[in-house]
């Protein structure tokens, strides 16, 4: 008896940690195309090119940055270079095919106006980042984050944004605001998914239920930062050649994006 | 002396006509004095032995000898008309206004008048005239006493008031005018009018000049340059000129005030005494509405006045933006720097669009939703409405041929701005070499397939950028220059070539295997201006350098006011002069336009004026009938102080616009500068009336000087000129000359 409830007892545990091992792979793994070729206009000089935040991972999720990983090469390249396809596509900005990677421990982040922050419920800035973003924003730089669900998360990147902007709230962003409306009318919006949930039937992750568009904004009423909570615009770009996807969600998140780069140079 | 030598008075001469009394004709003394040269002439020749040149020196001397004694037989006489004594008025016109009063070397000029009217001078006059004594300054009054005079009037028309006096004694037999005065005349100078009434009265005017005619110790300032209409918050640029005499070397403060309140203050090193000295000194313009500017040089320690020291000018700062249309090819950075620099900016409004997608524009900053839907604007009154036009990285073909021309008559007719900036299908890609508004271009293109470059480029001024207010980054030149170089390199730029005649390069930009060329050019162009900015990265100036540096915002705010504040509305209200000194009136002008900026003839036109103490009064101001779309008024300013007049035309049942035109009065101002004494003015009235100038001291001749007049009741009086000490003289030293010349030559 004992030793059968041994067995079940290992096969029950082997099933949770094959489980969870599999939902890791799925970020690594299946989910995850490292290795793409270098496209040729890799080192062209651009208006513009998709600017990587490189921040460093907080402290719960140290293990994500092992090996040279963080949470901030979530999705990437491949996220952001399919949505410079749809940016290149879609609008006459001139861009190159290759991200720019940045961070906010030199000055580089100043010649990339705009920077994107992906699953910033994971970061944490220290006090000469903080004081560096700030500094970046306040000159007219532009900061979207994505990828982050839950209440935990949010707390962990609201600790590190309000370091940067103590006297700013984070506001919901109206559907009246220009940044839904620079290129494409955004005022139907739904919660785009992550790809891993929604092969388990769902759009959402964590307790992160609801979509949530927020900002910061400054002085003047333009907004410097745009958070996207409860989503996955990056998955949204990176399975837009999967079948699996549904294109619903890659459309608004092109869309999205596209949005959110064009306000950024004209606001 | 002149008197001793020839007999009488100088005055005598230039008056009187030479004439010869003899009976024999005049002929006969001709003939005679050829006669005696040739004889003289044959025996000296007869008599030879000497050299040519002494025996032509002997002839001279004894033939001039001959030629005199004939002259006085012919008994030679000046014909000279003078006065009655006793019938005669002379009016003695004293200037009693307030430059009267500055003391020079211990005592006023008022002081200096009243000693040279001592007792016995005015005796000798009132032996032979009549002589009324008036006072002169604003107006003209006359006066029993010289006690009367007080040295307070707060102007100085002495021509104005000759032309009185000459007028009031028509029927009286005035036989001279004697002006006692600094010369200080405050309307300007003495028109050609009363000149020649007081010619045409044959009275001769004689003038006494007081007053040094260089201030021992003074400051001046002698004229501000200022615009009259600046855009809320420019910075702007006062031209101060003056001069000092006394204080070489010195040092004072210059200041712009605002009703008292201080906006702006350098310190100035005097040059050489009496050298014509200018400083530039730049300030905020602040809110909108009129502003009275006192520009002043602190007062230093002895100064003879100080109400030289400042002076007010009137500054209209306008209230409503000016909009400048912004248009751009595709979403670049710089579309969005430039805006948020020009956010700060409450006199330019800048409305945009931009061309996100092959066919979708966003704009910006429009009046309503329906303001360039159809896209850039096609027809006169849709784009006329704007003040600038900025075109960005955009395609000359993007603009249709009617828009092209439409651009053209923008800056050509209706004095717009347009900027150029470049961009990868902008400039020489974007074929606007061969385009229709390639004439507006500041610089020539070069003829090469690809001239936009994302490559780093450094900006440095050039001369004129180093003087102009586009480039003012700092108000000390060299801080200024110092801070160009500081800038953080460009992102972009594009190649262009050399500026075009009548443009002006203010910066230059350098890159690595580019070499040296203009990054920002500047031309006037019709009734308005183009400019190009051969880069579209400036925004590494605001990302790249701190928060606090406002490079960036500066630049931009400086380049599009520039591009925009000499672009007027419909309506343009003028006039010849803004500050109206001891005199009301005033001329009206105003240009009005319709919607396509072409002259409306059958407008209707009025200013408003809101003058002091809340006065005010309504003027129609009616067509000139040779030039169509020009209307024109006159009008006084009753009083002292500062006017606003709004112009407002009415065309076709609706307002065609309206400008408003500040001046303003200054009663007795003018009094308080040019205190030396203006001898120039003098000379010219006595010289150009028959009379002549006198110092002070020369004033005993006057007396006799005055009865040589052909006005009022003269009569003619032959002097003859045969016993004149100065013919004994010449006869003596003919004479003599010859002997001793004879004598050393060993002739005799």
């Amino acid at each position: 008896m004992c030793k059968r409830a041994a067995i079940l007892l290992a096969m029950s545990m082997l099933t949770v940690l094959g489980t969870t091992y599999a939902q890791f792979q799925g970020r690594r793994g299946r989910f995850y195309e490292r290795d793409l070729p270098m496209p040729a206009d890799a080192n062209e000089k651009t208006e513009w090119a998709f600017a990587r935040l490189r921040y460093p991972s907080h402290e719960m999720y140290s293990y994500y940055g092992r090996g040279g990983w963080g949470s901030w090469t979530t999705d990437g390249p491949k996220a952001e270079r399919q949505f410079v396809l749809g940016v290149r596509r879609l609008t006459r900005l001139h861009t190159r095919s290759v991200e720019q990677v940045v961070d906010l421990d030199n000055d580089e982040v100043y010649n990339w106006p705009w920077i994107y922050g992906v699953e910033v419920g994971h970061w944490q800035l220290s006090d000469t980042q903080v004081v560096k973003l700030r500094d970046y924003l306040n000159r007219g730089g532009f900061l979207m984050v994505d990828d982050f669900h839950g209440t935990r998360e949010w707390a962990i990147f609201v600790e590190s944004m309000n370091k940067v902007f103590p006297g700013r709230a984070i506001v919901e962003l109206q559907s009246s605001d220009a940044i839904f409306h620079v290129i494409y009318d955004l005022d139907q919006r739904v919660q785009v998914p992550g790809i891993s949930p929604l092969m388990r039937g769902i759009t959402y992750e964590q307790d992160g239920y609801e979509a949530r568009w927020r900002g910061i904004y400054d002085d003047k009423g333009r907004v410097v930062v745009a958070i996207c909570h409860n989503m996955d615009l990056g998955d949204a770009w990176e399975w837009a050649d999967s079948p699996d996807y549904p294109e619903q969600f890659t459309s608004l998140a092109y869309r999205i994006g596209v949005n959110y780069i064009i306000y950024a140079m004209t606001h | 002396m002149f008197e001793i030598v020839f007999k009488y008075p100088s005055a005598a001469f230039a008056k009187g006509q030479f004439v010869l009394l003899g009976k024999w004709p005049t002929w006969v003394l001709v003939l005679l004095a050829v006669v005696a040269a040739l004889v003289i002439a044959r025996l000296l020749v007869r008599r030879g032995g000497r050299p040519t040149r002494q025996l032509a020196t002997l002839w001279g001397l004894e033939t001039a000898l001959i030629v005199l004694l004939l002259l006085l037989l012919w008994q030679p006489a000046l014909s000279v008309a003078m006065l009655k004594p006793q019938q005669n008025i002379v009016s003695l016109v004293i200037d009693d206004s307030r430059s009267m009063a500055v003391r020079e070397d211990g005592s006023s000029r008022k002081d200096k008048v009243l000693s040279a009217l001592n007792p016995s001078f005015l005796k000798d006059l009132q032996k032979k005239f009549q002589v009324r004594m008036y006072r002169l300054s604003g107006g003209l009054e006359r006066i029993e006493k010289t006690e009367q005079l007080t040295a307070s009037g707060t102007a100085t028309r002495i021509g104005e008031n000759l032309k009185q006096l000459a007028a009031e004694s028509a029927s009286l037999p005035v036989g001279a005018i004697v002006v006692m005065s600094d010369g200080s005349e405050t309307s300007g100078g003495i028109d050609a009018g009363a000149i020649a009434e007081i010619r045409r009265r044959r009275i001769p005017v004689h003038t006494v000049g007081f007053g040094n005619e260089r201030p021992n110790r003074d400051v001046e300032i002698s004229e501000v340059e200022l615009p009259s209409r600046v855009l809320v918050d420019s910075r702007v640029s006062a031209r101060v000129a003056f001069r000092q005499n006394g204080f070489p070397q010195g040092r004072t403060k210059l200041t712009v005030r605002d009703s008292g309140k201080v906006l702006a203050s350098k310190e100035v090193v005097f040059q050489r005494d009496a050298t014509q000295q200018s400083e530039t000194i730049t300030f905020q313009a602040g809110t909108s509405g009129a502003r009275n500017l006192q520009v002043s040089l602190d007062p230093l320690e002895g100064e003879e006045s100080v109400r030289n020291n400042a002076l007010t000018r009137l500054v209209t700062v306008d209230s409503s933006p000016m909009r400048i249309l912004y248009i751009e090819g595709e979403p670049r950075w710089e579309f969005k720097f430039i805006r948020r620099a020009m956010d700060e900016d409450k006199a330019v409004a800048l409305v945009t669009m931009l061309r996100t997608t092959q066919n979708k524009i966003y704009r910006q900053g429009i009046a309503n939703p329906k303001e360039l839907e159809e896209g850039f604007p096609a027809k006169p009154e849709e784009l006329f409405p704007f003040s600038g036009v900025i075109v960005g990285g955009l395609e000359a073909s993007y603009f249709t041929p009617a828009q092209q021309e439409l651009l053209k008559q923008f800056v050509d007719r209706r004095g717009g701005g347009l900027l150029f900036l470049a961009g990868r299908t902008g400039l020489a890609e974007g074929g606007y070499d061969k385009s229709a508004i390639a004439d507006l271009l500041p610089v020539a293109l070069p003829a090469k397939k690809i001239t936009f470059f994302r490559d780093p480029a450094t900006a440095d001024l050039t001369g004129a950028g180093r003087d102009n207010l586009i480039c003012r980054l700092e108000e000390d030149p060299a801080k200024n220059a110092a801070r160009w170089k500081k800038l953080p390199y460009l992102a972009n730029f594009q190649e262009v070539g050399a500026p075009k005649a009548g443009a002006v390069a203010l910066v230059e930009l350098t890159a690595a295997g580019h070499g040296k060329f203009p990054l920002l050019t500047i031309q006037n162009y019709g009734t308005g201006r183009t400019a190009l900015l051969a880069t579209a990265g400036t925004w590494r100036w605001q990302m790249l350098q701190p928060l606090e540096d406002k490079s960036h915002e500066m630049f931009w705010q400086q380049l599009l006011r520039w591009l925009v504040t000499d672009t007027r509305g419909p309506v343009v209200a003028s006039t010849p002069e803004l500050i109206l000194r001891d005199d009301g009136r005033i001329p009206i002008h105003a240009k009005v336009r319709d919607t396509s900026y072409l002259p409306a003839g059958d407008a209707t036109v009025e200013a408003r004026i809101l003058g002091p103490e809340g006065s005010h009064e309504t003027v129609p101001l009616q067509p000139d009938p040779l030039t169509p779309g020009e209307y024109r008024a006159d009008w006084n300013a009753p009083k002292d102080g500062s006017y606003v007049a709004e112009v407002v035309a009415f065309h076709k049942g609706e307002e065609a616009g309206r400008d408003v035109l500040t001046f303003r009065r200054e009663d007795g101002l003018a009094e308080d500068f040019h205190l030396e004494q203006n001898r120039e003015l003098l000379e010219k009235l006595s010289e150009q009336t028959g009379g002549r100038y006198y110092r002070p001291n020369e004033l005993a001749r006057l007396a006799e000087d005055v009865s040589y007049s052909e006005a009022g009741i003269t009569t003619r009086e032959t002097k003859e000129l045969w016993n004149m000490p100065v013919v004994l003289l010449l006869i003596l030293v003919l004479r003599g000359g010859d002997w001793l010349l004879r004598r050393k030559w060993g002739a005799v």
